[in-house]
């Protein structure tokens, strides 16, 4: 009786949340699957049609449009901003995580970037990629590139998506790295010290003890930015608006436009299935590879 | 007591029945909901000036106004589909054109009759919103891509470059190269890729070369439309115009390089130089207006933004008359005065508010375009599947300029995949 009693306050206590969840992301995600399969345009809308069943052909049609083949291709090229992104923030956190003189300061430093707005750090690196910008100067500067064979760096299709990877690397490399230092400053130090006692290097101690017991941490933050990649779309519009030429046309972006330009919810919305579907599966991969083992023997 | 209650009571009685006929009054107020693209805050003033003034004309219809952004179009399916939808929305030629092809809009000439709007708009205007022999949008206000030539009189000074000698697109297109040559300062940046639109297709029409053939397939691959593309491709690849040009729109590219003395040329409407008075009282001094060079054809392009009332709206004819009060020539001449738009209403050619003596440039320049609005013309129909057309359209052209593609074979693709997605 008591134990019910305490499951249903529990429930209830939940609920206010659930019910936000429930309206504001699981019934969206369930709609999605529905329209999905659904042929609903701005046309159906038009006429007061619901959306009408079709199968799978949003599906064929959407998996064949090379447009999006080429978006897959770079939202997947674009991961490689992970892994980078992960490591870097590790180490700046390991860096910052001491009792030094003005280390705050540093901290709050390497954060400023991300509370800036892309729209603010557009302009800013636009200058810095800009064909007369800081990029290409310096370059000249060191000899490497000479005044003719100059470019614009988000002009080019060799370069563009590189280049707004590394703004969302400049971006996010703050955040990853405040939550490194909170797990960092949760390891007990006398596991330090006691291996530092035992004789092992400063190395030995980080690889050893600090990465394995930062694993949960690690899961976290590759797990958002993997999806995060993915679901890039801000810097693009911002940018490039998916040109030169769609190099740095992204699986999202074809979504947003299929969606909110062409108004064709429904292939709009298996698009954005197949991005899930490549969400879901890097997430299980990224668990597979960092969830914490249990160490026996 | 007794007299106290009877007091109560008639009282009581006048106050319910004062309550019952404004109640009443208010049930015969119809209100309307008005939306407008990026018009606030900076118009805020005349728009509500309108409203207060239609509002006083129409005592029993109110106007809720709201403007609208970016996500004008997606908010305005997304009233519709939750039966909420405006009664009067703002949209612009392309919008227009997806919105009728979705079938979301009233012909207005189902609430309004033809012979008032041949009346009171120019018919190049209203013919820019009619699909099907139908017209959609009440014309509001116009621009047009050529207008005038703003130019930096100092530069083109330092280059040796002479402004009369400066009669066609040609003409323009050596001067810039001058200019550049001269001073390192570009001389015009044509739009070529402007992500709305298809802006690099009214350099043909300007030219006289045919887009579409009578049946409505597209025919802009001739080896002269090609020769043309690549007349413009080779500027970029000398740097006589920046490839920023790929990547943003010619208007804010050239908005911003102009106001910092770095391009010599803008051509359009005098609305550019707001900015540029703003930031740079130096150069602003030294922008002197011409009649702006033309193409081959000797035609200008232009577009015009209209007033539409969706199917969905549930107050159609108050709609109407608010959408025609909008866009009248009093309202239309006063928009004007406030910022230099062109009127699309026929009676403003002759306005004498447009007529100046001053020597500053912006109204010299607002002079000279606002009797324009009969030169209005997109140049070419909107394809259907618009936004997948023009964007294919854009990348084929990207490509040429990037050296991916010839001129030639960038316009056979994008001809091609025109003809075979536009229906």
């Amino acid at each position: 009786m008591n134990k019910t009693r305490t499951t249903l306050t529990a429930y209830a206590m939940l609920l206010p949340a659930l019910v936000l969840l429930g309206v504001f992301t699981l019934y969206p995600v369930l709609y999605n699957v529905v329209l999905s399969f659904s042929k609903y345009t701005a046309l159906e809308l038009g006429a007061g049609k619901g959306p009408s069943w079709v199968g799978l052909e949003n599906y064929q049609k959407v998996f064949s449009d090379p447009l999006y083949q080429t978006g897959i291709v770079n939202s997947l090229k674009y991961l490689v901003v992970v892994p980078i992104l992960q490591i870097f923030s590790l180490l700046v956190a390991v860096l910052v995580n001491r009792s030094l003189p003005a280390i705050a300061f540093f901290r709050a430093g390497y954060y400023i970037p991300v509370i800036t707005s892309i729209s603010l750090a557009a302009v800013m690196w636009e200058w810095v990629y800009a064909k007369d910008g800081m990029i290409n100067a310096a370059l000249q500067g060191l000899g490497v590139l000479s005044k003719t064979s100059a470019f614009g760096w988000l002009i080019n299709e060799n370069t563009a998506l590189w280049a707004i990877m590394f703004v969302t690397f400049w971006q996010g490399f703050g955040y990853y790295m405040v939550l490194y230092l909170a797990g960092l400053q949760s390891i007990p130090t006398e596991l330090d010290e006691a291996a530092r006692l035992d004789g092992a290097t400063k190395t030995q101690v980080f690889w050893k003890i600090t990465v394995p017991l930062m694993k949960p941490t690690l899961m976290i933050c590759s797990l958002l930015s993997t999806l995060a990649a993915l679901r890039v779309l801000q810097e693009i519009m911002v940018f490039t608006g998916g040109g030169p030429v769609n190099s740095t046309y992204t699986a999202l972006f074809y979504v947003y436009s299929k969606a909110f330009k062409e108004f064709d919810y429904g292939q709009g919305a298996a698009a954005g299935m197949g991005v899930a579907l490549i969400g879901f599966l890097l997430s299980y991969v990224n668990y597979r590879l960092t969830r914490d083992q249990q160490v026996t023997g | 007591m007794k007299k106290s209650v009877k007091k109560v009571a008639l009282v009581s009685l006048a106050l319910i029945s004062t309550g019952l006929t404004s109640s009443a009054f208010a049930q015969q107020k119809t209100q309307i909901e008005f939306w407008t693209w990026y018009l606030s805050p900076k118009f805020d003033n005349f728009i509500k000036g309108v409203i207060a003034d239609f509002e006083k004309q129409n005592p029993n219809i109110t106007v809720k106004w709201l403007d609208k952004q970016d996500t004008i179009e997606r908010d305005f399916q997304a009233t519709i589909a939750l039966g909420q939808a405006p009664d009067v929305v703002n949209l612009w030629n392309d919008s227009t054109a997806a919105a009728v092809q979705n079938n979301l809009l009233v012909p207005i000439t189902d609430l309004t009759p033809l012979s008032t709007l041949n009346r009171l708009y120019y018919s190049n205007v209203l013919n820019i919103f009619k699909h099907d022999s139908k017209f959609y949008g009440y014309p509001w206000y116009g621009y047009v891509d050529q207008g005038v030539m703003m130019y930096n009189s100092e530069l083109l000074q330092k280059a040796g470059v002479s402004i009369s000698r400066i009669r066609t697109l040609d003409d323009l297109l050596n001067a810039s190269k001058t200019i550049k040559d001269k001073t390192g300062a570009y001389g015009w940046l044509p739009p070529v890729s402007d992500p709305n639109g298809a802006s690099f297709l009214a350099y043909f029409y300007l030219d006289g070369l045919p887009i579409t053939n009578a049946s409505g397939q597209a025919v802009f691959n001739s080896p002269t439309h090609a020769a043309l593309l690549q007349k413009y491709v080779d500027l970029m690849k000398g740097d006589y115009i920046p490839q920023d040009l790929l990547r943003k729109e010619a208007f804010q590219v050239t908005n911003e390089l102009y106001s910092q003395g770095k391009v010599a040329f803008m051509v359009g409407g005098p609305q550019s130089l707001n900015r540029v008075r703003d930031s740079n009282k130096d150069i602003y001094s030294k922008t002197k207006i011409t009649s702006a060079p033309l193409g081959k054809a000797k035609v200008q392009t232009g577009g015009a933004f209209s007033l539409v009332i969706p199917r969905a709206s549930k107050h159609q004819k108050e709609a109407a008359l608010f959408a025609l009060f909008m866009t009248n020539n009093v309202n239309q001449v006063k928009f004007a005065n406030v910022v230099p738009i062109v009127p699309t209403t026929k009676a403003a050619k002759n306005d004498p508010s447009f007529k100046t003596t001053s020597q500053d440039p912006i109204e010299i320049a607002t002079a000279r375009v606002a009797g324009t609005g009969g030169l209005i013309n997109p140049g070419f129909a909107s394809p259907k599947n618009t936004d997948v057309v023009y964007k294919n359209f854009n990348d084929n052209i990207q490509a040429a300029f990037l050296g991916r593609k010839t001129a030639q074979q960038a316009l056979n693709d994008a001809v091609t995949f025109w003809n075979a997605n536009a229906k």
